[in-house]
């Protein structure tokens, strides 16, 4: 006799078997709402931890807090954030939420249809309040909930002003007081601006800034690439020209080009550079380091467009795979971390704003981070327009034309002339994507 | 022999060579294959030779492949560094076994670790221009890593510095294998140490130093980015001073979203180092024959 195994099922107890399943099946039907979404597990692929520590913490906390579904996180590595969603969503297993970063770094997997429009998913009020930026616009939809901002401002070094008898409380606002400061700084042996170029960053700020200052909407900057508009305009090379004229007057810093962003940073406060470019997420740091002695500015005016003179602010964010199992439930996760107690959660952890303006800011202790949030968060303010450029165009002539006029070996004019030849190679290479762009001006010159 | 017998060791290997080739074969055969076709996310449409062409075309590409030619310079550098050092070590000069463990660190270190070393060191208000400096020689004092005209040169000191090392451990291994009454007999006639240098070590190194030679080579063409990668910022920069064909390709891939332009230029590559292997393996021969004569 052989001894029977546990495997070794009959036909009649299969068939008990399935008939108990069928009928557990159908009660769960039965069950209420949130009972059944307890079965639901949604994966959340996000990233930012990297730049603002303290996220890991939020994203445990939300999880844990969450009781409608299952979320599942997972930290992207840097280098694969974009590549590792588009091969996972190409292949049909992308996650049911992906952290998306701004403009054309989100926009390629829009064009590819690996996004969901979330207009008709996200309560527009939370939408609006999240401020995704213009730069999630396509076709009369947005791609993202905006989760953490970055403003991108300048700092000054308010002790080395006084030094020099500047107004530590009304940095240079023209290009022209931007120069007088300058060299009084330079006669007094400070280095008066700069930072560190050489990982190419300091390049892509200086864009951000400087490009706008021409421009009447971003639309215009796409139009640069598209070859609508032509950099070797003068208009649209001018940022270039005056970045020249910094170096040519000796205003930059000797180390800037053997230096790297962060540690270029690090001088303002240190008080061994008057003036830099920063991130607003560095501010409550470098306040610290520098004992409340650094003051926030928008880079000083030269150009005629209608961006010119406006604070700058960037947005990290957050979307919905096309993917995703359940959309609706996926975006009801999305406005939970938009609630009023996950937002206090998020400064709770990280010490930095989320991106919502209903946030509560009187919790911003500090009077200069609180001005700059009113300043960059809450009043008018434009999108980065170098999230816009194509890959091939930041790595080929953004990068490299700044670290070039800064080692005094280009000029402002060839940097246009580069930047054309650079935008005209692109779209020999990606016809396909010239047709996207094209769509795209029309929503980025509406907003 | 019966013909299952003759077919027994190819079954044998059979395992092994299949899993070879589905490791290597496959990638390369999707390589070739996205070169031929415009690539977005993880497939496209056939475009034929149009990525060649682009990438033929464009001035970046054709200045990576300059600053890969240029790295070759280095090698009859490394190749002199390697042999001074190694008969230096083979003469037994006081110390010789522990320098022989010193001179090789820099090639068990991995690369990005020496890389961010050396980074910091060159850095224009870094150590070494510090010394120089020092020494009142500031007109020395170059922006070794922030200049377009020095990072190049830069890399490439990097590069000596540690793969001469394994130039030195080849050398010193070959010559611990010479016979050494030979060289006594030599140094009892008179011959002085350059004498015994030119005339009775190197004539028997020639195998040794042309693999170390076709090693270098292949190195140069296809195996630098760890080291442009760190001193170039990440970037190849300043401006585009140290970009090689390796960062070109990593560019195309992985930063411009354009797998079809990374193939074909991979494609390209692959196949010239393929032509590299060829000597490669006349020298392994003739180092094996200079072995055997001995």
């Amino acid at each position: 006799m052989t001894e029977k195994k546990a495997w070794d099922l009959s036909r009649r107890e299969l068939m008990k078997m399935g008939l108990a399943l069928g009928a557990g099946s159908a009660l769960g039907g039965m069950l209420p709402g949130s009972a059944r979404a307890q079965q639901l597990t949604m994966d959340w692929w996000w990233w930012g931890e990297q730049e603002l520590p303290g996220l890991q913490k939020v994203v445990d906390g939300a999880v844990a807090a969450y009781k409608e579904a299952t979320i599942k996180p997972m930290l992207q590595d840097t280098a694969v954030v974009i590549s590792q969603f588009q091969t996972a969503a190409a292949a049909g297993n992308a996650p049911d939420i992906q952290y998306l970063w701004n403009g054309i770094y989100h926009m390629e997997s829009v064009w590819f249809g690996y996004l969901k429009g979330l207009k008709e998913l996200i309560k527009p009020e939370i939408l609006t309040a999240s401020t995704p930026t213009a730069l999630s616009n396509f076709g009369g939809d947005t791609y993202r909930v905006g989760w953490y901002p970055l403003p991108m401002l300048w700092i000054y070094n308010k002790k080395l002003f006084e030094q020099v008898k500047l107004d530590p409380n009304a940095p240079p606002k023209t290009w022209d007081e931007l120069l007088v400061a300058c060299e009084a700084l330079k006669t007094a042996g400070i280095e008066p601006l700069g930072g560190g170029i050489q990982d190419g960053y300091w390049s892509e700020w200086y864009i951000s800034h400087a490009l706008p200052q021409n421009l009447d909407t971003v639309g215009e900057a796409v139009e640069l690439f598209i070859g609508d508009k032509d950099f070797r305009d003068p208009k649209y090379h001018e940022h270039w020209t005056k970045l020249e004229e910094l170096k040519t007057k000796g205003y930059l810093n000797a180390d800037m080009s053997s230096l790297e962003l962060y540690p270029g940073i690090d001088l303002v406060p240190a008080g061994k550079l008057a003036m830099g470019q920063s991130i607003g997420t560095r501010l409550p740091a470098d306040l610290k380091t520098a004992n409340g002695e650094i003051g926030v500015m928008v880079m000083p005016v030269f150009g005629k467009g209608k961006l010119a003179g406006t604070p700058l602010l960037d947005v990290q964010g957050l979307g919905i795979s096309s993917n995703a199992e359940d959309p609706k439930a996926a975006a009801a996760f999305l406005e939970f971390l938009n609630s009023p107690e996950q937002l206090k959660a998020f400064w709770d952890a990280t010490g930095w704003i989320p991106s919502n303006t209903t946030f509560d800011s009187s919790v911003i202790t500090d009077a200069t981070v609180r001005s700059m949030w009113e300043t960059w968060g809450l009043g008018k303010n434009i999108s980065n327009v170098t999230n816009v450029m194509p890959g091939q165009f930041y790595e080929r002539a953004a990068i490299p034309t700044g670290q070039q006029i800064v080692q005094g070996s280009m000029t402002g004019e060839q940097a246009g002339e580069l930047a054309a030849n650079t935008a005209k190679e692109w779209r020999e290479f990606n016809p396909d994507l010239v047709e996207n762009y094209q769509k795209w001006v029309v929503d980025l010159s509406a907003s | 022999m019966t013909r299952t017998s003759r077919l027994t060791p190819y079954l044998y290997v059979a395992p092994l060579v299949l899993l070879i080739a589905f490791v290597f074969g496959y990638p390369l055969v999707r390589i070739f294959e996205f070169s031929f076709k415009m690539v977005r996310g993880i497939d496209g449409p056939w475009i034929g030779f149009r990525n060649y062409q682009l990438v033929l075309g464009q001035d970046l590409f054709w200045e990576s492949v300059l600053h890969n030619v240029q790295l070759l310079l280095a090698i009859p550098v490394m190749v002199i560094v390697s042999l001074l050092v190694a008969i230096l070590l083979y003469e037994r000069v006081a110390g010789w076994k522990l320098y022989r463990i010193i001179v090789f660190v820099p090639f068990v270190l991995a690369i990005p670790i020496i890389a961010v070393v050396m980074k910091r060191m060159f850095q224009f208000s870094g150590p070494v221009n510090e010394v120089l400096r020092w020494l009142s020689l500031d007109f020395m004092a170059l922006d070794w890593i922030g200049s377009s005209d020095v990072a190049l040169w830069t890399v490439m000191i990097l590069i000596i510095w540690r793969e001469s090392a394994l130039g030195i451990i080849l050398f010193l291994a070959r010559m611990m294998s010479l016979d050494e009454s030979v060289i006594e007999a030599a140094k009892l006639e008179g011959a002085n140490w350059w004498q015994r240098a030119r005339y009775i070590i190197l004539p028997q190194m020639r195998g040794v130093i042309e693999f170390f030679v076709v090693v270098s080579t292949i190195t140069m063409l296809s195996a630098v980015f760890a080291y442009v990668y760190v001193i170039g910022g990440g970037r190849g920069g300043p401006g585009t001073a140290t970009v090689v064909v390796e960062f070109y390709i990593f560019n195309a891939l992985i930063r411009t979203s354009l797998p079809g332009i990374a193939s074909a230029a991979s494609v390209m590559l692959f196949l010239v180092s393929v032509a590299l292997i060829f000597p490669l393996f006349r020298a392994r021969r003739r180092a094996a024959q200079d072995e055997a004569t001995r």
